[in-house]
């Protein structure tokens, strides 16, 4: 009796410590998580002329670097108008696409499917250096229109996947229930299918503007002179000058993404669609 | 939800929709499975139609082939006289009423019963005026605002019944739209479509699985099994004269006893049972001397301890089971060697006096008997 007395005694602080172990254990983690995107954020205010930390002084001396070097702003603007581009057009072939894969039951299905999504898994330098070797004889290399299509290719799946998740949870009687009402497949689409999915387009919009505006690997194969992105036009800068300018910019993306993403989260709740 | 659907507030002119459906030859096939073999069918306008049958006999895809969401193999189907096998769905002007209603979750109740005028083109002053005429017809009038979620399922059920004829369809085809209702709500709502339909004379095809919607709603129900119609006819025919044993059972009660027919004379068969009977019922086709039958009776036409026994076929039991259901009693009686029939009495004057394992006189007409082959 004594000895069972002893063991459930010991039992019960033994599960209190596990879990104040585990608890420990999920914040290191997260803590090794955030660290380096918030570590960027003292810096940016840093009145060294170096990347170090701690910084020693405070200043806004980087903020008006940024603004004053022209290849910044332009980078990001080339940045922008690629991120919100590539998103409308993936959105556009994602959302059809999603109806013809969920809808239509065809042979192939599953190895289109397959194909749709392998931008997401395939090693991003080996799709930068294909569709160099590609765009070179199309005229494409160093080209708007190049980098846009390659911007496509990997904001595509994200905005498919998007779409699928939020159609299987569109109850097909829906769009039957428009046909007998006299909506073609095209006005069904526009009337029903298409505002149900918005929740799913949303989300795939605000991933495909990150992950387009984030490129780095395959854009790297495709730009050049005159034609170069925020996140190129930093690594460059990073080469001949590490002083905080970068941490500036990336203090100012951190800021702009992290709107989007309570905006979005507000509008659609971004956690559903990793569930 | 006290009263009736309006039937006066006619939904902006004469009558409606009552247009002459025909099948012929129907078939449609699921991958290797004959899902509908070969269904002929003539609906007359204006007339309300039950297909009926239990699950997987084809009643669904038959009614979803009328409104063009599935295409016929084989067979000809024919709306107002005009084939329309090759017209998709949204050419066909048909209205229909889904399971569960398939009311659009991101319209208001307003905007659902508009999307099929508005997709004609109607104008907007008409398309207001014909909405808020049949959202007085399902005396939702005050609802326009709201979502589906909002409202409760024999709303949502109006809704859709008003979204689905406030376009004037030639056909009003309702797939199992009482399904999702508990059974007070059912009742009533059987009663709604039953006199709206009239109201509007609509020509309507009605599916279900249910006997007592089918013998309520139908004026004609069509009877299903295995992507067959098996009978055809007024309630009261299919319930008074099944053309066979599936029918029969479908169709309220099952109450049969087995035997071998021993003669048949003059068109009245003797059929012996196990219980040591001797019932004449009148002959049916295909059957002969020798053969071994179920003798189907409907549990009212079986009366219990009866007072007068002119022309009644007298028989001693003992009582089994009773199933007591408030204005009617079911009592199970047997026969003799495990022969069991239910006889039903009004509980007019009270419970029934007998206890189970009584005994128990019963009297039938054995003019009122069925007879089928044994189903072996």
């Amino acid at each position: 009796m004594s000895s069972s007395e002893a063991l459930s005694n010991s039992h019960a602080p033994k599960a209190t410590s596990g879990e104040r172990a585990l608890s420990l254990y999920v914040c290191l983690i997260l803590l090794f998580l955030a660290l380096p995107i918030f570590i960027v954020v003292p810096l940016a205010f840093s009145s060294d002329a170096s990347l170090s930390f701690p910084p020693h002084g405070f200043s806004f001396r980087w903020f008006v670097n940024m603004v004053n070097r022209q290849e910044f702003l332009r980078a990001a603007g080339l940045s922008a108008m690629l991120a919100v581009v590539a998103t409308i057009c993936s959105l556009i072939v994602g959302s059809l696409a999603a109806v013809g894969l969920v809808r239509y039951h065809f042979p192939g299905r599953d190895t289109l499917l397959m194909v749709f999504m392998t931008p997401l898994i395939f090693p991003a330098i080996v799709l930068g250096a294909g569709l160099a070797l590609m765009f070179s004889p199309l005229g494409l290399l160093r080209n708007f229109w190049g980098l846009l299509l390659a911007h496509m290719v990997v904001t595509f799946p994200y905005c498919l996947r998007t779409s699928l998740a939020t159609l299987h949870e569109v109850d097909k009687a829906l769009e039957e229930a428009a046909y007998t009402l006299g909506a073609n497949r095209w006005r069904t689409f526009r009337h029903v299918t298409l505002p149900l999915m918005r929740p799913g387009l949303l989300a795939g919009a605000t991933f495909s503007l990150i992950i387009s505006f984030d490129e780095f690997t395959i854009t790297m194969f495709l730009a050049g002179p005159g034609l170069m992105t925020l996140p190129l036009e930093m690594y460059n800068y990073t080469e001949f000058s590490l002083d905080p300018t970068i941490a500036a910019i990336s203090t100012v993306l951190l800021i702009i993404t992290s709107i989007a993403i309570v905006i979005i989260e507000k509008l659609v709740g971004l956690g559903k669609q990793f569930s | 939800m006290n009263g009736s659907i309006n039937a006066s507030a006619s939904m902006g002119g004469a009558t409606i929709g009552a247009a002459r459906v025909d099948l012929d030859s129907v078939k449609k096939w699921y991958g290797p499975v004959l899902a509908v073999r070969g269904v002929s069918l003539s609906i007359e306008p204006g007339e309300m139609v039950c297909f009926l049958g239990p699950s997987g006999c084809g009643k669904t895809t038959t009614l979803r082939m009328i409104a063009g969401l599935e295409t016929p193999d084989e067979g000809e189907i024919r709306i107002g006289g005009e084939a329309v096998n090759r017209l998709p769905p949204w050419k066909r002007n048909v209205g229909m009423v889904f399971q569960n209603y398939a009311l659009f979750p991101h319209m208001t109740v307003a905007e659902n019963i508009a999307f099929g005028l508005n997709m004609r083109g109607t104008s907007g002053s008409e398309v207001r005026a014909k909405v808020e005429a049949a959202m007085a017809q399902v005396r939702l009038a005050d609802y326009g605002d709201r979502r589906p979620s909002q409202l409760s399922g024999g709303q949502r059920q109006r809704i859709a019944l008003a979204r689905a004829i406030v376009t004037r369809p030639n056909v009003l085809l309702l797939d199992e739209p009482l399904a999702a209702l508990d059974k007070k709500l059912r009742e009533q709502m059987q009663v709604e479509i039953k006199q709206l339909q009239r109201a509007v004379g609509i020509t309507t095809v009605f599916v279900t699985h249910d006997q007592e919607e089918a013998l309520t709603l139908a004026d004609r129900i069509v009877v299903m099994e295995e992507g067959r119609i098996v009978q055809i006819g007024a309630p009261s025919d299919v319930y008074e004269r099944p053309k066979s044993r599936f029918v029969s059972d479908f169709i309220g009660y099952t109450n049969a006893v087995s035997g071998k027919v021993e003669a048949i004379t003059a068109g009245r068969a003797r059929v012996s049972t196990a219980s040591g009977h001797a019932f004449e019922v009148p002959a049916g086709e295909g059957i002969s001397a020798g053969d071994r039958v179920d003798l189907v009776i409907r549990p009212e036409k079986v009366v219990v301890d009866p007072a007068n026994t002119d022309g009644l076929m007298v028989l001693d039991g003992t009582l089994v089971h009773t199933v007591y259901t408030g204005a009617v009693t079911y009592s199970h009686v047997d026969i003799g060697a495990g022969d069991v029939l239910i006889a039903m009495s009004p509980n007019a004057h009270g419970e029934a006096a007998t206890a189970p394992g009584g005994r128990l006189r019963i009297g039938l007409r054995p003019d009122t008997m069925l007879m089928f082959p044994s189903r072996g």
